[in-house]
């Protein structure tokens, strides 16, 4: 028991380093986009200890309160994550719910500090954020539906299983319309542009970021490189075949993950209703089609 | 004492005591009524757990029988009936007929004794009608009086249509035995029992499209009383669901990619409606306690959802979700009813910053909504995960939108509250008059959050319980053994998300204790983009708060409302052509009408 939280403690760390490093190897690229040079592969590291060595202002205790709160449920959520196929914290207990709720947990802990500092600027973020995430959800967990139903299992690992097994395709190739959904909806989970709405800096200014400073910041620096390593690995694991060694999981998120940023770069952002529209029109379409076809027809590629 | 009888007789007798006891002072009548709920409950606790309480019958008349699933519910709403007495000294008398209050309260818990141990349809149908009477009288102590009107006519509907059904059941069966009869039923006797049920549960549940009375009745009765109404009462509701569901045997055709009867699809699509209007409606909602009710709405959909797929884990899942709501729902009504005792408005634009006064409310409140969204380590998330699996298992893609949007529209609109009413600035008017809510208050209400957490962390005693109550209705048990949980694709273990999330925060706590001490500052002093913004009002962001999201449906929300108020409008027309015959000045001509009418009927059985 003991053991396996220290290994829980560990992926959390690991998924840590992890992004936080692959994040600045894609600043350098996005910096090549754009013609520059781009700063150095660790300066995502530079920046979030300098944060963490600041002084900096409280706005009461729920301020605090809740980014403890937040960073906690992030930490617990990226324990359950499994690396590989074969290598798990909690084995069996990596439930796909657990993820999608328990990052929950985090995100409530987010919108109640920023809503407690009292500026109107992060209670705008907050509701933005909660509606996009209203948006790009539920096509999200249809096209989750349909994986459970056709693995028939709803823990990541035997999701993974079910797609290295002989015979089986990765998901994003079995179920081609939802890959399309699930790629949309990652961006929206990521905050990427199109859909980077709630941070949107030169509009609300940062959005619920707008009050933090020093080690609070810090730690919501920590909290958001650990919830993009979830949200990234969720997608590698359900529908990239997840992997059988960890070189073959780094290569794989490290692609998904650049390419999405590419993706966002070239884009502009789109305003919130418009959010929800896009994501009630065609990708709630596209995956009720990919659900009725793989479940009722067994229309799997 | 373990005679149900005797408990109900107790009740009515304390109601009658609690009445004089009023008229002396109330808050020694709010204590005794805190005193005989807790009676009650203890002695099912203590006795029906055990399976030894004693359904004979010797003075009142009918016939009771004690069943799991009776005692489940009936333990339930005693629960929530002894927590909300705990609110009674502190709000009775303020209300217009105070003396009542405690009266007419215990004697709706008789109510509800009576109706979940009763073994056969007339027994309950008093019963019933005995909460639904006096809840009527309940609600208008509140602030409207229009409001128990629409309570009533939904309610009456409900079970004059229940009412319906039974006489028919008992043409078909010979009996009005519950469990026998309705399992004798067969053809189109039971195409029409499903469907006046069906009504009853609706109604009661406040489920599409039965659902206008619910924020109505909850969002004006009197503070003490909504919890009840959302906690206990709606779950009457639920009871009659299941009795239609599960117990009458299943008549329609099979769709086969679903392995579902068609009436029971329809009924999973009815609730997953509402789960989608409830979940829009609490969005855009202003009243904190409007803003429940509609929740409560949504959640009543996800009940109707859960028994409408016939199977273990949907219906454990059903059960779970009974008691967990009822739990999280009381909280959150009791936070709310707290504060609405300290500033006077329920309003959720005209308050702010309570957390600074009312801390422990606050915390109340923080726990009860992380159990209605159903977020981990609270009791919600444990029903919803078994929906979720029974309803993948089905592979029911259109209710899977509706449930899985239900259950991320409740991060949205839970928060509301927390966000504008416990959050943002503190405003003026409340910084030196507001105070944390009375220690007698606060105690129902820390219960409440520990039960909350119990249920979330440790539901295996829980669903041991609900095994039996399926090993009743003819179902399969639920494996869980030691920690975990099986669903139908994976096994949950919420002993452990509760450590490892405990792990997490810890590890959180470290990191920010480590570092240097910040700053405390105002909470006016924040970042305004160089406006100098000079009160906490202006600073507050609270009216509209998801604007962008209700301006896209808010246009098409009131179209169900509408078609009420217009039958209501037709109803009282014909009522006035009834009145223009009946009570016109002309006597003879009245004496005339109901001499023929009396004729007309007695036609055939005198003349």
């Amino acid at each position: 028991m003991i053991l396996d939280i220290l290994m829980g403690l560990g992926v959390a760390l690991f998924g840590f380093v992890l992004q936080t490093s692959v994040a600045g190897i894609n600043r350098r690229v996005v910096a090549r986009l754009q013609k520059r040079v781009g700063p150095r592969w660790y300066q995502e590291f530079l920046d979030i200890f300098k944060l963490l060595s600041k002084r900096s202002i409280s706005h009461g205790w729920i301020f605090d309160f809740g980014v403890i709160m937040a960073l906690g449920g992030i930490i617990a959520t990226a324990m359950f994550m499994p690396l590989t196929s074969t290598f798990s914290a909690f084995g069996q207990y990596d439930n796909f719910f657990i993820f999608v709720y328990l990052l929950a947990v985090g995100m409530l802990g987010i919108a109640m500090s920023a809503s407690g500092s009292g500026n109107p600027w992060a209670s705008i973020g907050v509701m933005r954020a909660l509606t996009t995430m209203l948006a790009y959800e539920v096509p999200f967990m249809i096209i989750v539906l349909t994986i459970i139903k056709v693995a028939d299992s709803s823990s990541i690992t035997g999701i993974q299983l079910w797609q290295q097994a002989a015979g089986n395709n990765w998901f994003l190739i079995a179920l081609p319309l939802g890959g399309i959904v699930g790629v949309l909806s990652l961006m929206g989970m990521l905050g990427k542009k199109p859909f980077e709405t709630y941070i949107a800096p030169a509009e609300i200014a940062s959005g619920p970021m707008v009050e933090y400073g020093g080690k609070q910041l810090g730690m919501l620096f920590i909290l958001h490189e650990i919830s993009v390593f979830i949200e990234v690995s969720l997608f590698v694991h359900l529908f990239l075949g997840g992997a059988t060694n960890i070189f073959i999981f780094l290569l794989k998120y490290i692609v998904v993950y650049t390419i999405v940023n590419l993706i966002s770069n070239v884009n502009g952002r789109l305003k919130i209703d418009q959010v929800v529209l896009f994501f009630y029109k065609w990708p709630l379409i596209l995956a009720i089609v990919q659900a009725v076809l793989a479940i009722y027809f067994g229309v799997v590629i | 004492m373990n005679n149900i009888e005797l408990l109900i007789l107790l009740l009515a007798g304390s109601a009658i005591v609690s009445y004089f006891l009023s008229k002396l002072n109330n808050f020694v009548s709010g204590v005794y009524t805190i005193f005989a709920t807790m009676f009650v409950f203890g002695s099912l606790a203590l006795y029906g757990l055990n399976g030894n309480l004693d359904p004979t019958i010797s003075i009142i008349g009918g016939s009771f029988q004690v069943t799991y699933m009776g005692t489940f519910f009936a333990l339930v709403v005693s629960f929530v009936y002894l927590m909300v007495a705990f609110f009674h000294p502190y709000f009775t008398d303020k209300y217009e007929y105070k003396d009542s209050y405690n009266f007419l309260f215990l004697l709706s818990l008789a109510g509800v004794l009576g109706t979940f141990y009763a073994s056969n349809f007339l027994t309950m149908f008093f019963f019933f009608e005995l909460i639904v009477w006096t809840s009527m009288f309940l609600i208008p102590l509140g602030k409207s009086k229009k409001a128990a009107v629409t309570y009533y006519g939904f309610s009456v509907a409900g079970s004059f249509a229940m009412l319906l059904g039974i006489l028919i059941m008992r043409a078909e069966a010979g009996s009005f035995g519950i469990a026998a009869g309705l399992a004798s039923l067969s053809g189109t006797n039971a195409v029409i029992v499903f469907i006046t049920f069906l009504l009853a549960g609706i109604a009661k549940l406040g489920s599409f499209p039965l659902h206008i009375w619910l924020p109505e009745a909850h969002g004006n009765a009197p503070h003490p009383f909504s919890p009840v109404l959302s906690g206990a009462l709606v779950k009457l509701g639920a009871f009659v669901a299941v009795l239609a569901l599960i117990r009458i045997p299943t008549f329609s055709v099979e769709i086969d990619a679903i392995a579902l009867p068609l009436a029971q699809y329809i009924v999973a699509i009815l609730g997953s409606l509402s789960i989608v209007f409830g979940t829009l409606m609490a969005i855009k909602e202003d009243d904190a306690k409007k803003l429940i009710a509609y929740s409560s709405m949504s959640h009543g959909g996800y009940i109707l959802v859960a028994f409408s797929l016939m199977n273990s884990i949907a219906l454990t899942g059903g059960f779970y979700h009974i008691l967990a709501h009822a739990i999280a729902s009381a909280a959150a009504f009791m936070a709310i009813g707290a504060v609405a005792r300290q500033t006077g408005t329920v309003k959720i634009s005209d308050l702010g910053g309570m957390i600074h006064k009312m801390p422990l409310t606050y915390i109340v409140y923080l726990v009860a909504i992380i159990s209605i969204a159903g977020i981990p380590p609270m009791g919600g998330f444990i029903s919803k995960w078994l929906i979720f699996q029974a309803v993948i298992n089905k592979g029911m893609i259109l209710v899977g939108v509706a449930v899985f949007f239900g259950s991320i529209g409740s991060f949205l609109y839970v928060f509301r509250p927390l966000a504008a009413l416990f959050l943002g600035q503190e405003l003026s008017r409340y910084k030196n008059t507001v105070k944390e809510a009375p220690i007698l208050m606060l105690i129902p209400m820390i219960i409440l959050t520990l039960a909350n957490i119990y249920t979330g962390v440790m539901p295996n005693g829980i669903i041991q319980y609900i095994n039996q109550i399926l090993g009743e209705l003819g179902y399969a048990p639920v494996v869980s053994n030691g920690w975990e949980l099986y669903g139908n694709y994976g096994v949950l273990n919420p002993g452990l998300i509760a450590i490892v999330f405990g792990v997490g925060v810890v590890v959180a706590f470290i990191i920010f204790i480590l570092l240097k001490k910040s700053r405390p500052v105002g909470l006016m002093d924040t970042y305004t983009a160089a406006n100098f913004v000079h009160n906490e009002q202006l600073l507050h962001y609270a009216t509209d708060f998801y604007a962008p999201l209700e301006r896209l449906y808010e246009k098409k929300s009131h179209m169900l409302q509408k078609f009420f108020e217009n039958l209501a409008y037709k109803v009282k027309e014909i009522g006035k052509v009834a009145k223009t015959f009946f009570m016109n000045k002309y006597l003879e001509l009245t004496i005339l009408f109901i001499t023929l009418i009396t004729l007309f009927l007695l036609w055939g059985e005198i003349l």
